[in-house]
C-alpha cells in the first residue's frame, strides 16, 4: 500500500498495516525531520522492522537532493539476514510502483569468514584464522612477492578482483551474505572486498552493532561512511552491555605467555632483519621521527584491527622516542609484561583506578602514560615492517597493547580490577586482570557526534527515560507504543507456587531446594501435555539449567516429560546449539512437538525467534538476575550510582527484568500469532519487579494472574489455547481498528482521528 | 516339520457325540488312511485329500478334547487325537496337503483361503453390518458365490492390508542412557540389561560405537566382551570421574574408543550445520563477534559462564546426549537394518545426503522468504466465491438442493440456450482456454463464478436427486414419508439390486465359466423384480405414488439388464443353430 505521511510518500509492501505500525513511522520521520536521535519502544510482533525500512527508504525517495544513507546495526548475522530478505521485499515492491528510480544498493557486511569464497582460506577453524589465511594470501608484500614468484600461493579471487580494478562493482539491488558469495563466485572476485569496497556506495548497509562501536572494528570498516546518515540500532536492549565490551580488556595467564612467545619471536625477526635488510628497520625508524605512526594510506588488505581507543581520544602525535627503535619497543613491551605477570599473581581481589594503575607502572616498570598510549599504533607498525602475516599467532600480544592503550588513554570510567580466581569456583586458581569500561555512553558517543540520526529501537527499552542517562544523549523523540490487539494472543501468567502450594524461586537460597526443582519439574511436565507444538523454556544461568535437568532425569521427570515432547537443549558449544535448533524446527513443523531448553542472556534468547508453532509457550524459570557478587558488576553498579544516579537495586532489577522480557518476547510476531508466557518465580508477583516489564505485557497480565500454582496455570493455558483456536475476524471488527487498509488509513488521517485511537 | 507323513494315534468318529473308535491315523500329502486298532471294525478309512473341503479344529485351552475335523461333500470325518501337539502336527500337514489340492484343482473347486484372508473377511463382516447384510443375502440365498462376493469387493482386502504394513515404528523417545545398572547391593558387580532394540538404539546415537562393533566384533572380541566394555565406560562416565576414566582409558584403547567425543558425529555436524536455516545460523555470529576475542571484553562479569575445566576429551554431558537422543528420535529409524549386518552408518548417512547443494540453497531461501512476510498484513482472500470443502457429502447435496430448485427454471433455460453452441464451437472455446491457461497459468476464474455455480448446480441436481429420494437424513424426502418396515425393505432392496447389476454387468461377454454366474444372477434379479413388484403393489394407496417413484428406477434398471440377457441369449441361441442347422 501507499500512504502520505506528512511531505513523503511511504511505500509498505503489505496490503494492511498495523496502527502502531503507522504511529512508528510518523515518529521517525519527525526524528528524521528533525536531524536528530530517537528512542522507540515497540512490542515485538509488530512488524518494526518492515515499518523502519519502509520509513527510511521512502523518506530517502521523497527527498532525492539530500541522499541519506541507511546504516541498520544487527545483532547477530541471523537478523542480518532477516533484515535483509524484507528489505528485498519491500525493494521489490517499490521497484513494482516507482521502476528503476527507486533502486538501491542495499548489502550484508560481515567478517571474512562468512564471506570468503576461497576453499583453501575457508578451511580454517575460527575467524582469526580466517583472517590471517587470508592475510597470508593477500597481504600486500605477499602480493609482490607473488607477482615475480609464481610458486608463492596468490589468492585467485582477489587477484581478479584487484584487476578488475574500478569496473568491480555490485549493479544495484539487495545483497545477502548469500547472495556476495554468489556473486562473488560467479565473477571470481573476493565478495569481502568487494563489500567493503561497495559500503561507501551503498544506499543501506546491514551490518552488526560492533562495525560501529568496536573502535578496533569501526576504524577500519566505518571510518568514511558520511555524516548523512541514519543509524538504526535494532533489539538495542543491551546495547549498554555491547559498548562496554568493546572497550574492555583481560589479562590472563594464558595471554601473559602467549605475548612473551610473541615476543620473542618478533624479537628473532627483528634480528633477522637487522642482518639482511636494515633498511627497511630504519626506513620505519625515520617515518616515526617524522610523525606518522602508520604510512598514510594502507591498502586495504593490510588492515588489521583498528586502534582500541575512540579516533578522537588518539593522539595525534609522533610516537615518543624511547619506542621509535624496534627492540627498544620490543624491551618496553617485556617490562610491561612482566609487571603484569607480578600484578597477577595476587592472594586478594584488586581493585585500582586506571590513575593508580599509572602511576603504580611508572614506579615499577618506568614506563610513562605517553609511551602507553602509543604501543598499539606502535605494535601495528612493527608488525607491518616484519611483515607478520600469521596474525591470529599475535593476538596475545595484540591484547597487552590494547590493554596498555586503553589505560594510557582513558582516567575517567575504567577500573582495572584484579582477581586471583572465580569466586563460584575458589578451587581453581585462575587469576585474571580486567581493565572494565563502565560507561557506555564513551563508546557510543562518536556514533552520535557523528551521525545526523540515530535510531535506537527494541521490543523492551523499559523503563525508556533509563537509556537516555545510561548513553548520555538527548534524543528528540522518545517514544514507547503498546500493541493494540485484535484478540488477547498473548498471556502472560505469574505463577508463584507449584502444584504442591510451596512457593518456588530460583533466589539462592531456595534454588537447590528439591521442592522447587520439583515443582519446576511437575510445571513443565503438565504443560507439556498440554500445549501443542514447540515450548521452550529459559533458566537463569547455565549452570542452573545444568543442574536441574540433571536432577530432573535422576528423578525420572524427564523421562515423563520426554514421552511428550522431544527435548533440545542450548549448549556452550555453537555448532551444536545451532542443529539443536533445527532438529527444534524440523520437529515442531512435523507435528511430534519439542521442548527447548535456554538460558537467559544466552546467545538463543538474545537473536532467534520462536514465533508461530515453534513456540507456543514460554516459560521462564526464575527471574535472570546478574551474578551479584560479581566484582566488576559492583564496580559498575558504583560507577552508576555516582555518576547517573542510578540506584544499585533499579539498576539490577532493570536489567533482569529486560533479559526476562526478551525472553519471552520471543515467541510473538504478528498480530495472528499467539503465544503463553508463564513467569515462573514467587518474586514476580512483587510490584516493584513487575512493574519494570514493558507495557505491553502488562497491559496483558490480569489481576486473575498475578499469584497462580500449577493447577491454576494448566487450567488457564486450557483455556486460552482453546479461546485461540476459535476463527476471529483479523481486523478487529467494529471497535478499534487493529488493522488498516489503505481506505481505512486515509479515512482516518483525514478525519485526524487516527492519534485519538492511538494515545 | 513338514514331513511328508504323520502317522499318530486317535479316535475316529462318524458324529461328534460318536464315542469313537482308536485306531492309527496316518497322513500323508495325498491321502489320509485310518486303520482301527480293532481289525474288524469297519471304519476303515482311505481318502484322498482331494475330497477333503477343509478342516477345523478345537482351539487349545477350550474344555473340548483335541479334535480334527475334515470336511467333505456329505459330512465330515473327526479325530480325536491324543495330545493337542499331535492335533498341531497334523492340522499342519493337512494345511499343507488342502492347499497343494487346492492349486492343482482351482479350477473345478472353489479357491482354498488362507487362515489369514478368511480371518479378514470375516473381520470386515463384522466390522461392516451392511456388508454382512449383503453377504447374507447374496451369498446364503446362493445367488453369488463367496469368491464371487469377495472379487468385487477386492479393493477392501487389498486397503486393509496396504495399510497395514505402511507404517514405520519409530524410536521411542526415551534415553538409551537410562539403561540403569542393577545392583543387588551385596557383591561389587552390576548388571546391565540389553534387548536387541536397546542395542539398537545405542549404535544409532553413537555412530563411534557402531563403528567399533564393526571393527571389533568378532575379529577382537566377542560380542559379550564388546558389551562389557561398553557399559563400563558407559559406568565411568555416569560416576562424572574425569580422572578415572582418563586412566582408564589411558590402559585400555579399546575402552578408549567409547569415552572420546564422537568423531563421526562432530564431523557430521560440522556438514549439517552448513546446510542450517541461516536464520538460526549461531556459527556464522561468531564471525562478527568482536568483543569475544580471546581476552578481549569482560571476561568474569558474573553473567558469563565458566565452563569447569573438564579433562579435554571426557565431558560428554547430559545435555549433549539429550540433543542427540531427540536428534535420532526425529530422523526416525534409518531403515530395517539386520542387527548384526555390517552396514556402517557412514554409508547410511552419505545415501541420505544426496540432494544437491543447489536445490538446498533455493529451498533455504524460498524459507527465509517465506518467513519474513507478515501474514495477517497481506491482503485477504476475498475472492468471489466460497472455498469448496465438502465435509460431509450428503449435506451437501442437501443443501445444494434448496438452491438448485430455486434457480432451477433460469438456470435450465440458461444452459439450453448454450447447449446450442456447435461442436466446432465449443471445441474452439476449448483451445483458447487452454491456450490462455498456459500463457498465463491458472490465476483468474475462467467463467464467472456465477456462471460456474448454475452450471454446477445443474449438474448435481440430477445426482442429488437420486441421492436425496435415498437419502436416509433429508428431512422431507420422500422415504420418510413411507413407514419404517418398507423404507427398510427399500434400501435393502436398493443395495442388493446394485450388487447383483454390478455382478451381472461385470460378467459380460458372457464366458463359458461364468455362464452359469450369469443365469443365477439373472434368475436373482428377476426375483428381486417380483419383490419390488410386489411391494409396488402392497403399499398403501396414499403412499403408492411415492413408492413408485422410488421403486421406479430401481426396476428400470433390472428390466435393461434383464432386456440385455434376453436379447444376448437369443443372439446366442440364434448363432448357435445356425451351425446346427447348415452343416
Amino acid at each position: 500500500m501507499k500512504f502520505e505521511i506528512e511531505d513523503i510518500t511511504v511505500y509498505f509492501p503489505y496490503d494492511n498495516i498495523y496502527p502502531e505500525q503507522y504511529s512508528y513511522m510518523v515518529e521517525l520521520k519527525r526524528a528524521l525531520d528533525a536531524k536528530g536521535h530517537c528512542l522507540l519502544e515497540m512490542p515485538t510482533g509488530t512488524g518494526k522492522t518492515i515499518a523502519l525500512l519502509s520509513l527510511i527508504t521512502s523518506y530517502v525517495l521523497s527527498k532525492p537532493h539530500s541522499p541519506l544513507k541507511l546504516l541498520y546495526c544487527t545483532r547477530t548475522v541471523h537478523e542480518m539476514e532477516k533484515t535483509l530478505a524484507e528489505l528485498r521485499l519491500l525493494h521489490d515492491y517499490q521497484l513494482l510502483h516507482l521502476g528503476p528510480a527507486a533502486k538501491i544498493l542495499a548489502l550484508g557486511l560481515s567478517s571474512r569468514k562468512n564471506l570468503c569464497v576461497n576453499s583453501r582460506v575457508l578451511a580454517a577453524e575460527n575467524r582469526d584464522s580466517v583472517d590471517a589465511g587470508c592475510r597470508k594470501l593477500t597481504a600486500s608484500w605477499v602480493r609482490a612477492l607473488a607477482a615475480e614468484n609464481p610458486s608463492v600461493p596468490a589468492c585467485e579471487f582477489f587477484e581478479q578482483y584487484e584487476r578488475a580494478g574500478s569496473s568491480a562493482v555490485l549493479p544495484p539491488g539487495v545483497y545477502t551474505l548469500q547472495d556476495l558469495r554468489v556473486f562473488g563466485k560467479e565473477k571470481g572476485w573476493c565478495p569481502y572486498y568487494l563489500a567493503r569496497h561497495m559500503v561507501q556506495f551503498a544506499n543501506v548497509v546491514v551490518y552488526s552493532y560492533q562495525y560501529l562501536l568496536d573502535p578496533k572494528v569501526a576504524g577500519i570498516i566505518s571510518k568514511e561512511m558520511q555524516k548523512e546518515s541514519v543509524v538504526v540500532f535494532d533489539e538495542a536492549h543491551n546495547i549498554d552491555n555491547v559498548c562496554i565490551e568493546a572497550l574492555s580488556v583481560s589479562v590472563r595467564r594464558q595471554t601473559i605467555e602467549g605475548a612473551r612467545r610473541n615476543l620473542t619471536r618478533m624479537r628473532q625477526e627483528v634480528d633477522k632483519f637487522k642482518a639482511t635488510d636494515a633498511g627497511r628497520l630504519r626506513a620505519e625508524y625515520n617515518r616515526l621521527v617524522e610523525g606518522l605512526a602508520l604510512r598514510g594510506d594502507l591498502p586495504s588488505t593490510d588492515a588489521w584491527l583498528a586502534n582500541p581507543a575512540l579516533p578522537d581520544d588518539i593522539l595525534k602525535e609522533a610516537v615518543p622516542g624511547n619506542i621509535r627503535r624496534a627492540e627498544h619497543f620490543i624491551h618496553v613491551l617485556r617490562r610491561l609484561v612482566q609487571y603484569l605477570e607480578g600484578r597477577l599473581e595476587t592472594e586478594n581481589v584488586e581493585k585500582e583506578s586506571p590513575v593508580g594503575f599509572l602511576v603504580s607502572i611508572l614506579n615499577h616498570a618506568g614506563i610513562d602514560q605517553k609511551t602507553l598510549k602509543f604501543c598499539y599504533d606502535r605494535l601495528h607498525s612493527l608488525m607491518m615492517t616484519l611483515e607478520i602475516t600469521d596474525t591470529d599467532e599475535f593476538l596475545h600480544i595484540q591484547t597487552i597493547c590494547d590493554f596498555a592503550t586503553l589505560v594510557g588513554t582513558y582516567a575517567r570510567g575504567f577500573s582495572i580490577i584484579i582477581e586471583p580466581f572465580d569466586e563460584r569456583m575458589p578451587h581453581i586458581p585462575d587469576p585474571v586482570l580486567q581493565l572494565c569500561c563502565h560507561d557506555a555512553s564513551l563508546a557510543i558517543k562518536p556514533v552520535f557526534e557523528r551521525f545526523q540520526s540515530v535510531v535506537i529501537t527494541s521490543g523492551t527499552l523499559s523503563p525508556i527515560d533509563l537509556y537516555p542517562r545510561l548513553l548520555n544523549f538527548n534524543p528528540v523523540v522518545s517514544r514507547s507504543f503498546t500493541m493494540s490487539l485484535t484478540r488477547d494472543c498473548i498471556c502472560p501468567m505469574v505463577l508463584t507456587r507449584g502444584s504442591d502450594q510451596l512457593p518456588v524461586s530460583t533466589k539462592f537460597d531456595m534454588r537447590s531446594d528439591l521442592g522447587v526443582v520439583r515443582n519446576y519439574g511437575r510445571l513443565l511436565l503438565e504443560m507439556a501435555s498440554v500445549v501443542p507444538d514447540g515450548i521452550v523454556c529459559f533458566f537463569v544461568s547455565y549452570s542452573y539449567m545444568d543442574g536441574i535437568v540433571n536432577t530432573w532425569n535422576e528423578t525420572g521427570i524427564l523421562k515423563e516429560i520426554m514421552q511428550h515432547k522431544l527435548v533440545f537443549i542450548e549448549t556452550q558449544d555453537v555448532v551444536e546449539t545451532t542443529l539443536a535448533l533445527d532438529n527444534y524446527r524440523k520437529a515442531c513443523d512435523c507435528g511430534r512437538g519439542a521442548i527447548f531448553f535456554s538460558v537467559a542472556r544466552g546467545k538463543v534468547a538474545e537473536g532467534i525467534d520462536f514465533d508461530r508453532h515453534y513456540g507456543r509457550l514460554v516459560i521462564m524459570f526464575g527471574v535472570p538476575f546478574q551474578y551479584t557478587l560479581s566484582k566488576i558488576l559492583l564496580a559498575r553498579l558504583e560507577y552508576l550510582r555516582d555518576t547517573f544516579q542510578i540506584k544499585e537495586g533499579d539498576f539490577l532489577t532493570f536489567d533482569a527484568l529486560r533479559q526476562a522480557a526478551q525472553c519471552v518476547g520471543r515467541v510473538i510476531r504478528s498480530k495472528a500469532d499467539y503465544g503463553m508466557m508463564i513467569f515462573a518465580d514467587k518474586r514476580y508477583s512483587r510490584h516493584d519487579k513487575r512493574s519494570k516489564l514493558p507495557g505491553w505485557i502488562l497491559s496483558h497480565l490480569h489481576d486473575a494472574h498475578l499469584n497462580l500454582s500449577t493447577d491454576m496455570a494448566l487450567h488457564i493455558a486450557r483455556e486460552f489455547l482453546r479461546k485461540m483456536a476459535q476463527p476471529y475476524d483479523k481486523t478487529g471488527g467494529t471497535g478499534r481498528k487493529t488493522l488498516l487498509s489503505q481506505e481505512d488509513l486515509e479515512k482516518m488521517v483525514v478525519e485526524g482521528g487516527l492519534n485519538d485511537m492511538l494515545y | 516339520m513338514s514331513s511328508s507323513q504323520v502317522v499318530k494315534r486317535a479316535k475316529y468318529k462318524t458324529t461328534v457325540k460318536d464315542p469313537g473308535t482308536p485306531g492309527v491315523l496316518k497322513l500323508t500329502q495325498e491321502k489320509l488312511l485310518f486303520r482301527p486298532n480293532d481289525r474288524t471294525s469297519n471304519n476303515k478309512l482311505d481318502v484322498e485329500f482331494r475330497l477333503i473341503k477343509g478342516h477345523k479344529h478345537t482351539k487349545e485351552g477350550s474344555n473340548k478334547p483335541p479334535w480334527l475335523n475334515l470336511t467333505h461333500a456329505q459330512g465330515s470325518y473327526i479325530f480325536e487325537l491324543e495330545s493337542f501337539s499331535d492335533l498341531h502336527v497334523c492340522r499342519e500337514l493337512v494345511g499343507i496337503a488342502l492347499s497343494k489340492h487346492a492349486e492343482a484343482t482351482k479350477a473345478i473347486s472353489e479357491e482354498q483361503l488362507s487362515a489369514a484372508e478368511m480371518t479378514q473377511r470375516i473381520k470386515l463382516l463384522q466390522e461392516d453390518s451392511k456388508l454382512q447384510k449383503l453377504h447374507k443375502e447374496l451369498v446364503a440365498s446362493g445367488k453369488l458365490t463367496e469368491s464371487e462376493f469377495w472379487a468385487t469387493k477386492k479393493k477392501l482386502l487389498d486397503h486393509n492390508e496396504s495399510s497395514k504394513s505402511k507404517q514405520r515404528i519409530g524410536f521411542k523417545n526415551s534415553l538409551i542412557f537410562d539403561t540403569k545398572p542393577t545392583s543387588d547391593g551385596r557383591i561389587n558387580q552390576v548388571k546391565f540389561q540389553l534387548t536387541p532394540e536397546i542395542k539398537y538404539q545405542i549404535f544409532a546415537l553413537k555412530p563411534a560405537v557402531h563403528q567399533a562393533f564393526l571393527n571389533f566384533v568378532p575379529s577382537k572380541m566377542s560380542e559379550v566382551d564388546f558389551w562389557n566394555k561398553y557399559f563400563k565406560a558407559e559406568y565411568l562416565h555416569s560416576t562424572k570421574n574425569a580422572v578415572a576414566a582418563a586412566a582408564e582409558a589411558a590402559e585400555d584403547e579399546d575402552l578408549a574408543v567409547f569415552l572420546k567425543d564422537d568423531e563421526i558425529l562432530e564431523m557430521e555436524a560440522r556438514k549439517k550445520v552448513r546446510r542450517v536455516d541461516p536464520t538460526l545460523d549461531m556459527e556464522a555470529d561468531q564471525g562478527d563477534d568482536y568483543t569475544h576475542l580471546p581476552d578481549h571484553g569482560i571476561f568474569r562479569d558474573g553473567s558469563k559462564e565458566i565452563s569447569e575445566a573438564h579433562h579435554p576429551l571426557y565431558r560428554r554431558t547430559l545435555l549433549q546426549d539429550l540433543n542427540r537422543q531427540g536428534a535420532v528420535v526425529l530422523e526416525g529409524k534409518t531403515l530395517d537394518m539386520e542387527m548384526e549386518h555390517p552396514k556402517t552408518v557412514a554409508e547410511i548417512l552419505a545415501r541420505r545426503k544426496q540432494e544437491s547443494d543447489g536445490l538446498i540453497e533455493e529451498e533455504r531461501r524460498n524459507r527465509i522468504s517465506k518467513m519474513t512476510q507478515i501474514e495477517d498484513l497481506q491482503a485477504q482472500d476475498n475472492h468471489p466465491y466460497a472455498p469448496l470443502c465438502i465435509k460431509d457429502p450428503r449435506e451437501y447435496f442437501d443443501s445444494q438442493q434448496v438452491n438448485a430448485v430455486k434457480t432451477l427454471d433460469d438456470s435450465q433455460a440458461g444452459m439450453q440456450v448454450r447447449c446450442n453452441l456447435g461442436s466446432v464451437e465449443a471445441y474452439d472455446s476449448l483451445r483458447t482456454s487452454i491456450s490462455k491457461i498456459k500463457a498465463t497459468g491458472l490465476r483468474d476464474p475462467l467463467i464467472s463464478p456465477e456462471v460456474a455455480l448454475k452450471v454446477l448446480n445443474g449438474l448435481t441436481k440430477n445426482i442429488s436427486n437420486t441421492k436425496y429420494h435415498l437419502g436416509k437424513s433429508s428431512q422431507e424426502g420422500v422415504l420418510d414419508m413411507l413407514p419404517n418396515t418398507t423404507k427398510d425393505k427399500l434400501l435393502d432392496h436398493w443395495v442388493c439390486s446394485q450388487e447383483l447389476l454390478r455382478h451381472f454387468w461385470s460378467s459380460y461377454p458372457i464366458t463359458t465359466p461364468n455362464l452359469n454366474k450369469t443365469k443365477r444372477l439373472k434368475d436373482a434379479i428377476s426375483q428381486l423384480y417380483s419383490k419390488l413388484e410386489e411391494i409396488k403393489v402392497s403399499a398403501q394407496s396414499d403412499l403408492r405414488h411415492q413408492v413408485s417413484l422410488v421403486v421406479h428406477p430401481m426396476q428400470q434398471a433390472l428390466d435393461a439388464a434383464l432386456l440385455h440377457y434376453d436379447a444376448d441369449i437369443k443372439k446366442r441361441n440364434a448363432r448357435g443353430s445356425k451351425p446346427n442347422g447348415y452343416v
